[in-house]
């Protein structure tokens, strides 16, 4: 315990507040942004908090329903992401570890619709949901999640460094069933990995705002994103800043919560030690 | 264990999901409602198409991109009993949603609206009914005449109508324009907006004064539209394109304004007060010593700085509602008159979807938004003033006095202002145009570009982006 390794530590906790603080401001100025009239917002900028919270709140359940918009988010991002998480992790495990012919074709095919951006297809989809009687359903903003190019890509790469294939070896050999040692031993050694994807998944369909945009039409069965937008259609659009900022700051705890749960998997299921050479 | 036992009941929610969904998904094709029912967990929501079914079913479905119509939509609920359901889209993506739904046939929505810039687009595609056929043209002289004439297609069908008016007016301080000028009246401040050499003048005297014209240089872009973008094809830069060029350089490079931004803190501060004349070097960016949208820091960058107050605003008449947000203690101080050109900015024209079902029930909403006196009434008092479109209306409000600004008689001069608007010189190529144009004018008084680079570069982009218009360099 020198001296120099107090300074040193000393510099490196500075430049973890200094970083701490870099990053927790703007969740600070959106807090605090909550709580001040629109007025306020446009015209000065400060980090003590006013006393509109009251009216903003009013505002937001003016236009719609908060917790709504809330439960319907759930009720398409929990799903999807279940689905993501998955059936990426079953596709990234079958691709890295079975030797079958065209295999390398199918992760080329999987790379290149990793370019493809979602968009171009949209009004196609959209056409699609009519004649397939989904429009206005959270089916089409679930049931595609199943399908995740670049969910698979990485949880492929991530199985091919982890996952050593003697152990799925030493399960068949103790009489194990593919699908069987897929959920007793590969799923747990993979957890960290999907559950860096799936807070990534979770995060992409929580704030998706296209897609429940234009396949959603009834007020009450919009998602969150949506619903927010409909502040900034208001002709008062100065006065609804502060709402603005208390619904972003409502809208982002799920997430926060989220990520507080997956991120104990990354720390705590790593696999070390499972194999002995 | 405990991580185990979680992935597990994870594991099996997720099994479960995807069973169902899977089942629900196979099923889709022949048993439409109850499927998606099933797999949400919920009952009673069968498909949106499914509604549209029976027609004339005293229901109607409104989508629009300003939450106006929600109060309109709940008060003709109120009158007739007709079922309303408002959806409100953020205006930038609205384009986008009406375009797929109706692209695919949707019968629902039954009203659509659109803003001036994305009208002529939805007019081709053939997403607005004809009102002609409801006897619209019967009404034709009850709706302020650039308004009717905006709501037209190419062919001077009736597609769409506003229950708004937006001309433009230049909102001035009258305590200054007394001190400095010797009038506040609106006529006399009037002319000293004539055209652009005068206001050069204007901006100069104020100047002297201690004052500044404006906050920032591009108050006057409302007023721009003197003469269309394109005549028959032909790209059309009129000589008052130049002089509204030759402004903007001036008023920045003369030192003539607060070197503010629209839309910026010391801008929307200008409304109200003193403000720092900032430099040229900060409004663009150059000079980041001083944060414009960052009003603490702002005071303290600032302290020392020489100080004015600024003389007017160019806004559209929904700036009245602006101002009177911002104005805090200049309130009664302010006029209003009338700029270089007629302008107008915005507004939200509805119309009814040519897929629609319920087209005679849309075509009573239509009415009863625009057309209705009492629904005008209405809206002048519930809006704190906003300006209605029916002539009756402002006819019979022509004697309100608003106080904000010094007891002006604001409807009687808006409807002046309407009524000088030419519709013709409108284009679908204005708002792109009119940015480009502004980019090369921001280029120029920077001394970034020369004057003939600037221009050349405009002929560039407008060449490239329309290759429809013929441009004569």
């Amino acid at each position: 315990m020198g001296t120099g390794f107090k300074i040193k530590k000393a510099i490196l906790y500075f430049l973890l507040i200094l970083l701490g603080m870099v990053c927790l401001l703007p969740f600070l100025l959106m807090i605090v942004n909550a709580t001040r009239s629109g007025v306020e917002i446009v015209n000065s900028f400060t980090l003590i908090p006013s006393t509109h919270l009251k009216e903003n709140w009013d505002t937001v359940f003016e236009y719609f329903n908060l917790f709504q918009g809330i439960w319907n988010s759930v009720k398409v991002a929990v799903p999807a992401t279940l689905l993501t998480a998955y059936f990426s992790a079953l596709t990234a495990y079958g691709l890295a570890m079975y030797k079958f012919k065209g295999n390398k074709f199918i992760f080329t095919m999987i790379l290149l619709f990793m370019m493809i951006p979602g968009q171009l297809g949209l009004i196609g989809f959209y056409n699609l949901c009519t004649r397939l009687h989904l429009v206005n359903s959270y089916i089409p903003l679930i049931i595609p999640a199943v399908a995740a190019p670049g969910t698979v890509f990485f949880l492929r790469q991530y199985v091919l460094s982890v996952l050593p294939p003697s152990l799925v070896e030493a399960a068949r050999i103790d009489g194990a069933g593919e699908l069987y040692s897929f959920h007793r031993i590969v799923l747990p050694i993979m957890s960290p990995g999907i559950a860096t994807m799936a807070i990534m998944a979770f995060i992409g369909n929580w704030n998706n705002y296209l897609l429940p945009m234009i396949i959603l039409n009834k007020n009450e069965k919009f998602t969150l994103p949506v619903m927010m937008a409909t502040l900034k259609a208001s002709t008062n659009i100065q006065s609804n800043q502060g709402a603005i900022y208390l619904a972003v700051a409502i809208s982002v705890i799920p997430i926060l919560l989220v990520f507080c749960f997956c991120s104990k998997y990354i720390i705590s299921s790593v696999s070390a030690g499972s194999v002995k050479e | 264990m405990k991580s185990k036992k979680i992935l597990s009941v994870l594991l099996a929610g997720a099994l479960t999901l995807s069973c169902m969904a899977c089942g629900s998904n196979e099923t889709a094709g022949s048993d439409k409602g109850s499927a998606d029912a099933a797999a949400e967990g919920t009952t009673g929501d069968s498909t949106a198409s499914d509604g549209a079914e029976a027609a004339g079913d005293g229901k109607l479905v409104i989508w629009t991109l300003s939450n106006d119509l929600i109060d309109f939509g709940a008060r003709f609920q109120d009158q007739t009993g007709v079922e309303v359901e408002t959806v409100v889209i953020e205006p930038a993506n609205y384009p986008t949603k009406v375009q797929t739904a109706l692209l695919a046939g949707e019968t629902e929505p039954d009203i659509i609206v659109g803003e001036p810039k994305m009208l002529e687009d939805f007019y081709d595609a053939g997403f607005f009914a004809d009102l002609d056929e409801f006897g619209a043209q019967d009404y034709a002289d009850q709706i302020v005449d650039y308004v009717w004439e905006v709501g037209q297609d190419a062919d001077g069908i009736q597609r769409a109508i506003s229950w708004q008016i937006t001309p433009a007016g230049i909102y001035y301080r009258r305590d200054i324009a007394q001190e400095v000028f010797g009038t506040e009246d609106p006529d006399e401040i009037g002319k000293l907006f004539a055209d652009y050499p005068t206001i050069l003048d204007t901006a100069q005297k104020l100047k002297a004064a201690g004052y500044r014209i404006f906050s920032s240089d591009a108050e006057m872009n409302v007023f721009s539209g003197d003469t269309a973008w394109v005549v028959d094809g032909v790209l059309n830069v009129d000589q008052s394109r130049i002089d509204y060029m030759d402004l903007c350089v001036s008023l920045y490079q003369g030192d003539l304004t607060a070197y503010a931004n629209q839309w910026s803190t010391p801008w929307y501060q200008a409304m109200a007060g003193e403000v720092p004349i900032l430099t040229a070097d900060i409004q663009n960016y150059a000079d980041d010593s001083v944060n414009v949208w960052d009003a603490e820091q702002f005071e303290e960058a600032t302290q020392g700085m020489e100080t004015t107050e600024v003389f007017a605003f160019g806004l559209p008449s929904w700036g009245v509602l602006t101002l009177r947000d911002n104005v805090k203690d200049t309130s009664g101080l302010w006029g209003v008159c009338s700029g270089p050109a007629y302008g107008f900015d915005g507004g939200t024209y509805i119309g009814i979807s040519s897929n629609s079902e319920r087209k005679d029930t849309a075509w009573e909403f239509v009415k009863f938004c625009t057309l209705n006196e009492e629904t005008a009434d209405w809206w002048i008092e519930y809006s704190q003033g906003d300006s209605v479109s029916l002539k009756s209306a402002l006819e019979k409000h022509k004697d309100d006095e608003n106080e904000v600004y010094g007891g002006q008689k604001l409807y009687q001069f808006w409807l002046g202002q309407a009524e000088g608007i030419d519709t013709s010189k409108v284009t679908r190529y204005d708002q792109a145009l009119g940015d480009a144009w502004g980019n090369a004018i921001s280029a120029i008084k920077t001394g970034e570009k020369s004057k003939e680079d600037a221009i050349a570069e405009f002929y560039d982009v407008v060449e490239s982006s329309y290759p429809e218009i013929t441009v004569n360099r």
